[in-house]
């Protein structure tokens, strides 16, 4: 969704440090978001990303810096709101369903009582699970639990949604059905939502915009594909999805390899490290034994195949090819790029 | 129950500041535990002009070598009665096995003195043992008094100690580790020595502190057997004696720290032991053993539970005839019943229900907040449950004898319950702090993301949740009120009779027909608290 930048954030959070004892969790953080945006939120296990949305939520509070939402300072600069005062919904990640309520008792929870009645069947609706009000969660399946959760986040109409890995407890098989109905449904309840995963997948395919931690800190935060294609480090370039960091010499806006151009997003010069994404490379068989490089393992994974190709010094090279392609390990085979123009890092000449 | 063993059962990576007001209740709560064992040491040591030279003089060797002899006889019976048991219940084929699982746990219900008394009247000489036995044209004459007596008596009504924890434990062990011996070459009894003895150590270990600390403290039995311990002695030179009973207190006290402190450590060597779930125990075949393995059960039930239970029926039915027949008067009419009832069961509920709430703020601190205070609280309130009743009993009664701040709860139902509340407020702690940390912080995170402050949270979450908890923890304080003596003995007011009170003095003053009807009314009520707290919840004991 586009965002004019004139419009005042929903939430910001500013320079926010927050340490446990002598671990350092969040080292100067800052994050906006803007009314009706869904922010992912990218990043290892023990980054920090929970701990950011405790922060938001009020269930930490910050050491420095500070938290504000809707115009209002809910922590920092003197002020503290409690977390009960806030709305700001939170969807946790084995979710916290009551276990002595039934669903009604759990989504109505957050909700004054006297409409209680009809915002829970309303919101039941809304998640798909009409009537289910007098089950109680340990006879739901995982997925019904995990919309019973959201349900009860989102029933009371919360400013801002944090949903923290919510998908995590689900089989692989459900997780990609589960989260395309939660984006619809937060997108048709016009909410604004900040969601926390370390599935890079998952944090490309729900976010309008994805932000990439590390060690307590934003690395990188833009559109999912500006992430994708235009990786500000190596290392954000290697965690939002496969890449090879191959060597070559850039030249202003192409960088020469040594199978061919490859070309850059940014100008560039000197020797510099391009990463490769895998799609972006074809393979072209051996023809007349000029191939550069060898086919070194290959990875079938059904509809394709990741190839690894390697050149007579050794840098390897990462291809996605169609599955019904015939190599085998030993094949020389020519890679050529086909991609769009990619992200170059100097090259630090202790490498 | 192991109340000694207070491991972090921790539910909150980050410490959060915990609040002002459940500190300041477990301080005050904490300064209440910790009171009559102070005063008694500080009036001890400042009211006494050699306070030392009777500490260790000739009076109080005897006493304290029969008490300890005593406690290491009954220790040791009851740790290889209660694990025989426990093992042929759990491990073996043996037939009626819920019968037995309901009935073995059963002897609880005696209050040391009423089972002491019980088993006088059956197998002394002339009482219903030798009766039958005359029949037959046999001879009876073994005596139940002095350290047999008493051994007897502690052994079959404090078994239960032992037997609860390690059935527990017995089964829960995971069958695989035994299968995996038997695969490894081990015969059947090597399986036993080798893998599950060692894992069942910790129960056994922590069944037998129970028992002891029972044994040192216990009154009832030692004071109808005759056999001159320290609480005995303590009671009876209370008036006449008073330096000499306040420094056998001092040493039954340090007695009782001893052994808590000995067991602290030895469990911390333990630690690494956790339990298994497992459902499914390896079932061991009795084979041609099995009649001697029933005779065994039979015979344990038939001598702790069922003779006792006789004896009383017969002394109430012999009284109840002799006056219909136009013998004696009874001095109890049924109107006369209903009172001690009530009184006996009111002091206990209202016990049970102060000793929850006041525990309760230390649990949270310890396991929620994991505070400094929250630890020392656990571990005075704990620690008071060593505490032996007669020497809070005591503490109490010179306290509101000799003080003025004393004097104003002389003779108090307040007075009273708090003494109860020291004496068994500890056994409330390891079920608190269990239902504290059942309470997912994360619950309560979701619950003040959806706009509930503490009291909605308490009131609509926590509680519920912790309800079960609380219950079975009131319910231990219920059932060991009801079975206390010394203490409603020495400070229960004069107007307030109790049951325990009822049937000690009819005991002593040997009017066996009331005797049987309070302690027949007494073991009802207190069975059926047994059963509702104890046998129905026995796998929570481990």
């Amino acid at each position: 969704m586009p965002v004019a930048d004139t419009a005042a954030p929903l939430l910001s959070v500013e320079g926010v440090h927050k340490s446990f004892g002598a671990a350092k969790v969040l080292a100067g953080f800052n994050l906006i978001l803007h009314a009706g945006e869904m922010l992912s939120l990218l990043g290892p296990s023990g980054c920090g990303k929970t701990t950011l949305l405790r922060l938001i939520a009020g269930l930490e509070q910050a050491d420095e810096g500070r938290v504000v939402l809707d115009g209002n300072t809910v922590d920092g600069d003197g002020a503290w709101v409690r977390p009960e005062d806030r709305e700001v919904g939170m969807v946790f990640q084995d979710w916290a369903l009551f276990p002595h309520l039934d669903v009604a008792g759990n989504v109505g929870y957050g909700v004054p009582r006297r409409q209680r009645t009809a915002e829970v069947s309303k919101t039941l609706e809304l998640v798909d699970l009409p009537g289910m009000q007098d089950r109680t969660p340990d006879t739901l399946s995982g997925g019904q639990q995990q919309r019973v959760a959201l349900a009860r986040a989102i029933a009371p109409k919360p400013k801002v949604l944090l949903l923290d890995e919510p998908f995590s407890n689900l089989d692989t098989a459900l997780r990609r059905e589960v989260r395309t109905e939660v984006r619809e449904l937060l997108r048709d309840a016009d909410m604004t939502a900040v969601f926390v995963t370390h599935d890079r997948e998952e944090a490309l395919a729900l976010g309008d915009r994805v932000a990439v931690m590390d060690a307590g800190r934003i690395v990188q935060a833009g559109s999912p594909s500006e992430v994708y294609h235009h990786p500000v480090t190596p290392w954000a370039a290697a965690f939002v999805g496969a890449v090879s960091m191959y060597p070559a010499d850039a030249a202003g806006c192409a960088a020469e390899a040594d199978f061919g151009a490859i070309p850059l997003h940014e100008s560039c010069r000197g020797p510099v490290d391009v990463a490769v994404r895998p799609e972006a490379v074809d393979l072209h068989p051996d023809v007349g034994a000029t191939a550069s490089h060898t086919v070194e393992h290959i990875e079938f994974q059904g509809a394709d195949a990741m190839v690894t190709v390697v050149n007579h010094v050794g840098a390897r090279l990462l291809a996605r090819v169609g599955g019904t392609r015939k190599l085998a390990p030993g094949d020389r085979v020519t890679p050529v790029y086909s991609g769009s123009p990619a992200a170059a890092f100097p090259r630090t000449e202790t490498g | 129950m192991r109340c000694l063993r207070l491991k972090s059962l921790s539910v909150r990576s980050t410490a959060l500041r915990s609040p002002v007001l459940l500190k300041a209740a477990a301080i005050v709560v904490t300064v209440g535990f910790a009171f009559p064992a102070g005063y008694l040491v500080w009036r001890n040591f400042t009211f006494q002009s050699d306070p030392l030279g009777v500490l260790f003089s000739q009076r109080t060797r005897g006493p304290l070598l029969r008490t300890l002899r005593l406690a290491v006889l009954v220790s040791a019976s009851t740790a290889v009665l209660g694990t025989a048991l426990a093992w042929l219940t759990t491990r073996c084929d043996i037939p009626l096995k819920r019968i037995w699982q309901t009935l073995l746990p059963l002897p609880l219900v005696f209050p040391t003195f009423i089972g002491a008394a019980a088993l006088i009247r059956t197998l002394n000489p002339g009482g219903l043992l030798s009766d039958w036995l005359g029949n037959l044209g046999l001879v009876w004459e073994v005596e139940m008094r002095g350290l047999f007596g008493a051994w007897l008596a502690l052994t079959l009504f404090t078994y239960p100690y032992v037997y609860l924890p390690v059935a527990a434990r017995l089964r829960r062990l995971p069958g695989s580790a035994e299968e995996t011996a038997r695969l490894l070459g081990d015969s059947p009894l090597t399986v036993i020595r080798r893998v599950v003895l060692p894992q069942t150590a910790t129960a056994i270990s922590a069944g037998i502190l129970l028992v002891f600390l029972y044994a040192i403290s216990d009154f009832g039995a030692v004071q109808l057997m005759r056999y001159d311990t320290l609480s005995r002695a303590i009671y009876t030179t209370r008036l006449n004696n008073q330096p000499v009973s306040m420094a056998l207190s001092v040493i039954l006290l340090v007695l009782a720290a001893a052994v808590v402190l000995a067991e602290r450590g030895a469990t911390r060597r333990f630690e690494h032991m956790a339990p298994v779930r497992s459902r499914s125990p390896v079932i061991y075949r009795l084979g041609g053993a099995k009649p001697l393995a029933v005779a065994f059960l039979g015979g344990t039930v038939a001598l702790a539970l069922l003779g006792p239970l006789a004896s009383l029926g017969d002394w109430a039915i012999d009284g109840i005839r002799l006056e219909a027949s136009g013998g004696r008067d009874l001095l109890v009419g049924w109107d006369d019943v209903w009172t001690p009832t009530w009184h006996t069961a009111y002091g206990a509920i209202l016990s049970a229900a102060v000793a929850v709430a006041v525990v309760l703020p230390s649990a949270y601190l310890a396991v929620r907040y994991r505070s400094r205070i929250g630890t020392v609280a656990n571990a005075v309130i704990v620690s008071a449950f060593a505490l032996p009743g007669i020497l809070i009993g005591l503490a109490l009664l010179f306290w509101t004898l000799k003080t003025d701040l004393g004097s104003h709860l002389r003779n108090t139902l307040a007075l009273l319950v708090f003494a109860y509340i020291v004496r068994f407020g500890g056994q409330t702690m390891r079920t608190s702090q269990v239902a504290v940390a059942a309470v997912s912080s994360r619950l309560t995170d979701a619950a003040r993301t959806l706009g509930a402050g503490w009291v909605r949270r308490f009131r609509s979450l926590e509680l519920p949740l912790m309800a079960p908890g609380l219950l079975a923890g009131g319910g231990l304080v219920m059932l060991s009120v009801m079975k206390e003596l010394p203490i409603t003995l020495l400070i229960a007011p004069f107007d307030f009779p109790t049951l325990t009170t009822k049937a000690f003095n009819s005991i002593e003053e040997a009017f066996v027909a009331e005797a049987g009807i309070w302690s027949g009314v007494l073991v009802v009520l207190s069975g059926v608290l047994t059963w509702l707290f104890v046998v129905r919840r026995a796998d929570h004991f481990d």
